[in-house]
């Protein structure tokens, strides 16, 4: 188990960030845990300076114990060496732990923060922002927030040793101390000209990386295309052109990165010389013994361990910043509707649903076709009906949806768009939405949507998984899961875009049939051209090409109008 | 479902024999580098060890002290410069097997049965394409070869300490039983914890993406509350994965450092005793000690790199198990002597004693329209993909010009029969590629005659680059008509003389199906043409009508007559016509 008692993540309240700037931002997420920070600290000084006085040690083991020939000094300076190491190694695990918990702190507040937004937000977020890029902050971003808060505490250990090295060399030369004291900072600057090559083609080969995987993904996909119709040989070969790209970048990250690191064996290198040469020559003159220029060396050794911190610090300060600039880019976007300030009540005997835009309107407690040229208009229309943009004018009766509460508005009105979207889990809580739908309760919603076969089909029965995307089911079947699920809500107002267009005749008559029944008393709202589901409406609004809206019974209209007919029937006259 | 294998250890093994083979050359010239930057990096302890030895005996002098300086500064040159080509030329070669690794990979994939692929589902591929190749890329460019370096100059380390004085060196070996023990210990419980890990990021992920990408929907079902919890409940596993992977590392780490600290003390004390009583110099005691500080590093890094080759031997285990797929043809060689396609009391299970298709007797003569119509889930789309050759009959036969399908070649099958399904795919690539997977050597003109047939040369014109624009997921958009209609070009290309239809036109809106109605007759001119009706005016069109039920023929024969017996067919057909019977 951890060696310190720990807080389990992630926390019930991320709270408000400060999105000024990045650097407010992460000073703000630093106020968070400055116990973490403040307790790394603590630990990661004692694990340095540790490692520092090791040095001291074997340096007085050799003086004291062997140019004095003192075996019992030897023993005793021996333990001690035990001692510090084993210092060194236990406040070594408890500040890896702390940093550990520090990096996952910050990172997942940060997906916290990024997560609540983005359920809060949603569209107003992605239709800022790609997903892909969403992805990437949250898998990239958020830990390289994390990281910075992970060297913190060591970057103050390394200063603080590397002062208590320095501390010790003044007190045997004066010289050598301010060596040490101006050596460290001088070097660490001279290896970041190093490093803006290296993070330029790492950026690139990060950048061929995604396009290559992108692609192996993309072919991975299509592999049912690629295995049915041919052409393996040709991705093959366009697989194995951007793959030696990718190597080709990798190629050109090897010599900036070999510098670096070369970089790092000579600069300690230097103070490794210029500390044993005038250590060496303090010997002569008997100014310091032969244990002590041990110790020296040792120093000098130590010192690329600070060295080496310094220069993570200045790296992963850099990357969050950049990390922070783009998870402040997510959490100021806002929604697209917003709740009014002073919300009115549902209006509960409304009998009209207006879209003042479209000039549709919809008498309450009826199932309703809505037939457009295409899809797409109906779901303008829609997103009007449902108040999906802040620019809807809807109204029901003289109420506008603007005055009710988002909340209250979604709870009465659903809309289920054309090729909605389903998610992970299972079938119980992929059509249920949280409110754990007995088996019995489920039945009716898959009868309903004529989806029974699907269960049946399964060992699992509700319980079958759905993976992402439901990527597990046919086109037909997700559509008649979205519906199914649709009407589990027992929304007062229901309105379906093209809920059957990849179910096959039968089953689309099957459905036609049973809506009316299931939702009989409520108002649904179905956009199609199918006869099956015209035929079964009370009424259709017709909104021909040029934006007329005619009202009728599909019958009527089949009759009375060739562009309904045009649209409904395939009839070109 | 059915997963795709995982190769055994013996397998994992003899490929990373042969790699090293292949790549023996590279990896001795960037070793070689490094054993020179090692052999300059022991240089310090000795010189150290000389100065004590001279300060012992009184004759160190300014002039020596000049001569070890210039020693220590030409090693550190030789270190750094030895440095710089060592790591060149292992990230290069890093490089090089990591892209030999993906390409095989690649290669062992777009191999694969297409009854697998239509089967296994692409989840399990995928997330070998990306986390696998992903978690080898680690491996393969920095763990193996940083792990090899460690080993070389640990060895390299030893020989210089018994070089120095075997008899100091001894005590070095104190160390080895705990570091031994400790570390068999953490690697027995690490490598589950590290893969339990990385499944935990992956699907925090997933949740993230289907969270930002189903945005719209999570708005209409007020499922921002549950998204937000299932991204807390991810972050939670992951918070858990991480703290037992912390609790091994913690119970490690300390065994470990202690352990160096016990090495290091032991050996200044036995080289202390040993220098006490006259048996070593004290520069050889120094140098010794020096040296067993120095192992410190590169036996931390031996043992801290090995869960993560362990992780790498997991991935490539799941990598390179993709080829252990056997193949379900068997190529006799035989070729069909005419086109008819004959079915003969075909039955096909997925489960078995779950018959899908339960006894299908078809006889499909050239030039035919046959369409297909029956509720969902009674079995027509099992028998198109039969038909189309991916899955092979349970039991029964299916011939074509009297061979079996499955004793045809894949690339012969093609020639013959097509599948159309509505999942279409267009690949991040350019028009031209898209279209030349159906023909590899088709020419500019086949193409543009393709799309003139299929009605998309149109718009195809209308692109910003012509055939080289740029589609898929990353490129220009395609409206799903268009998609499809890409979709049928590429059959036009393929010219197979037999197509499977299973609800070709189903996901599209209304309009953009007529249309493609229209690309469709073209590319069904002169063939024969199975289609799985969705829509009953296909059904009217065609030569003859299937009606499946319940995985058997129930109703076999042309419109008229199916309308004539009054069975099932007529029902539908009636309830389906009526309401355009009035209108007309």
């Amino acid at each position: 188990m951890p060696l310190l008692p720990f807080r389990v993540l992630p926390v019930s309240d991320p709270g408000q960030p400060d999105l000024r700037s990045p650097g407010r931002f992460l000073f703000w997420m630093a106020r968070r845990q400055w116990r973490l920070i403040a307790g790394g600290t603590i630990f990661g000084v004692i694990w340095m300076v540790a490692q520092a006085l090791l040095w001291a040690a074997v340096g007085t083991a050799i003086d004291r114990g062997l140019v004095h020939r003192n075996q019992h000094e030897l023993v005793i300076w021996c333990l001690i060496i035990l001692a510090l190491g084993a210092t060194q190694g236990v406040a070594g695990a408890i500040r890896h732990q702390i940093a550990v918990t520090n990096w996952m702190n910050a990172a997942f507040r940060t997906i916290q923060l990024v997560g609540r937004h983005l359920s809060n937000a949603g569209t107003g977020v992605t239709d800022e922002i790609t997903s892909g890029d969403i992805v990437t902050t949250v898998a990239a971003d958020a830990m390289r927030i994390g990281g910075a808060y992970d060297v913190i505490p060591r970057f103050i250990g390394a200063i603080v040793a590397w002062i208590v090295v320095a501390i010790i060399l003044i007190s045997s030369s004066g010289v050598l101390g301010v060596v040490v004291l101006v050596g460290v900072p001088l070097l660490a600057s001279l290896t970041t000209p190093l490093m803006r090559p290296l993070h330029q083609s790492q950026a690139a080969q990060r950048e061929s990386t995604g396009r290559l995987t992108a692609m192996g993904s993309d072919t991975v996909s299509g592999l049912r295309i690629l295995r049915g119709v041919g052409g393996e040989d040709v991705f093959f070969k366009n697989y194995v052109d951007t793959s030696s790209e990718v190597k080709q970048a990798g190629i050109k990250v090897a010599g900036p990165q070999a510098l670096l690191e070369s970089g790092q064996v000579f600069l300690p290198a230097v103070l490794t010389v210029i500390i044993t040469w005038a250590g060496a020559t303090k010997v002569i003159h008997h100014d310091i013994q032969a244990g002590q220029l041990v110790a020296f060396f040792g120093y000098a050794t130590f010192l690329t361990l600070p060295l080496r911190t310094v220069i993570e610090y200045i790296v992963a300060s850099t990357r969050a910043i950049v990390g922070a600039r783009k998870v402040i880019a997510i959490l100021s976007t806002t929604p697209n509707v917003s709740d009014p300030d002073v919300p009115q009540p549902w209006p509960t005997n409304a009998t009209r649903l207006i879209d003042p835009v479209s000039g549709v309107t919809l008498t309450l407690g009826q199932l309703t076709g809505l037939v457009t040229e295409t899809p797409a208009q109906a779901q303008v229309i829609a997103n009007a009906l449902g108040r999906f943009t802040s620019e809807s004018t809807a109204r029901i009766d003289d109420v506008p949806l603007a005055d009710l509460t988002v909340a209250d508005l979604r709870h009465h009105i659903v809309v289920s768009e054309i090729e909605p979207r389903i998610f992970a889990g299972t079938l119980r809580s992929e059509v249920s939405l949280g409110s754990e739908m007995s088996d019995h309760e489920l039945d009716g919603a898959f009868a309903v949507a004529s989806a029974a076969d699907i269960i049946s089909a399964s060992d699992d029965g509700y319980d079958m998984t759905v993976e992402e995307r439901g990527r597990n089911f046919s086109g037909g079947q997700r559509q008649r899961l979205a519906l199914a699920r649709a009407l589990a809500t027992q929304a007062d107002i229901l309105i379906l875009i093209e809920p059957t267009s990849a179910v096959d005749t039968h089953t689309e008559g099957r459905i036609a049939t049973q809506l009316g029944d299931a939702r009989r008393g409520r108002t649904t709202v179905v956009a199609s051209t199918s006869p099956l589901i015209l035929e079964k409406c009370d009424a259709v609004i017709f909104v021909n090409p040029e934006g007329e809206v005619i009202t009728g019974t599909h019958r009527e209209l089949a009759r009375d109008r060739a562009d309904y007919r045009n649209v409904v029937l395939r009839t070109d006259d | 479902m059915t997963s795709l294998p995982i190769a055994t250890n013996k397998s994992v093994r003899a490929y990373a024999k042969i790699l090293a083979r292949d790549f023996r050359r590279p990896m001795f010239r960037a070793l070689w580098m490094y054993a020179i930057a090692g052999i300059a990096s022991l240089i310090g302890p000795t010189i150290i060890g000389h100065i004590v030895n001279d300060v012992t005996a009184g004759t160190l002098t300014s002039r020596g002290i000049t001569y070890f300086a210039l020693g220590l500064i030409a090693a550190s040159l030789i270190n750094t410069a030895s440095t710089f080509l060592a790591r060149r030329r292992s990230y290069v070669l890093g490089e090089s097997v990591f892209a030999r690794l993906r390409e095989d990979f690649m290669a062992r994939v777009l191999e694969l049965p297409l009854s697998v692929v239509e089967r296994a589902g692409t989840g399990d591929l995928l997330s070998r394409t990306t986390n696998d190749v992903e978690a080898l890329s680690r491996t393969v460019r920095f763990a193996v070869p940083e792990w090899l370096v460690a080993i070389m100059q640990a060895l390299l380390t030893l020989g210089a300490m018994l070089l120095t004085s075997p008899m100091v060196a001894l005590s070095a070996l104190i160390a080895l039983p705990l570091l031994y023990l400790s570390t068999k210990r953490y690697l027995r419980y690490a490598a589950p914890g590290y893969i339990r890990e990385r499944i935990s990021y992956a699907t925090l992920f997933a949740t993230v993406s289907e969270t930002a990408e189903g945005g719209r929907t999570m708005d209409a079902l007020q499922l921002g509350r549950r998204q937000r919890r299932r991204v807390e409940n991810d972050l939670n596993e992951i918070f858990f994965s991480e703290i037992y992977t912390l609790s091994l590392r913690l119970a490690w780490f300390p065994t470990l450092e202690t352990n160096f600290a016990l090495a290091i003390a032991t050996t200044v004390m036995w080289g202390g005793y040993l220098y006490l009583h006259h048996h070593v110099s004290l520069g050889a005691a120094t140098a010794v000690a020096l040296y067993v500080v120095q192992l410190v590093d590169p036996l931390d890094r031996i043992v801290a790199w090995l869960d993560e080759l362990q992780i790498g031997q997991t991935a490539l285990a799941r990598l390179i198990g993709v080829a252990d797929v056997k193949d379900d043809r068997i190529t006799t060689g035989d070729q069909p002597l005419s086109e008819i396609i004959e079915l003969s009391d075909v039955r096909y299970h997925y489960r078995p004693g779950h018959d899908v298709l339960r006894g299908v007797s078809l006889t499909i003569t050239p030039g035919e329209r046959l369409a297909i119509v029956g509720p969902s889930g009674a079995g027509k789309s099992t028998l198109g993909r039969l038909i189309a050759g991916i899955d092979r009959p349970s039991t029964g036969t299916l011939t074509i010009g009297g061979v079996s399908l499955e004793h045809l070649p894949l690339s012969d099958v093609r020639q013959h029969v097509a599948l159309v399904t509505q999942e279409h795919h267009i690949f991040i690539g350019s028009l031209r590629d898209n279209l030349r997977l159906a023909d590899t050597s088709a020419t500019n003109e086949e193409l543009e005659r393709a799309l003139a047939a299929v009605d998309a040369i149109e718009w195809v014109e209308a692109l910003p680059e012509g055939f080289d624009t740029i589609l898929g997921s990353t490129g220009y958009p395609l409206t799903a008509g268009q998609a499809q209609q890409l979709a049928l070009a590429r059959l036009v290309l393929a010219d197979p003389h037999t197509l499977v239809l299973d609800e070709a036109t189903a996901l599209l809106d209304p309009r953009a199906a007529r249309h493609l109605e229209r690309s469709l007759n073209a590319v069904m001119q002169g063939r024969t043409v199975i289609a799985i009706a969705h829509r009953l005016h296909t059904a009217h069109d065609a030569d003859r009508v299937c009606v499946v039920i319940d995985g058997t023929i129930a109703e076999l024969g042309t419109h008229d007559e199916l309308l004539a017996l009054g069975g099932e067919y007529a029902a539908l057909w009636r309830s389906w016509r009526s309401e355009s019977d009035e209108a007309e």
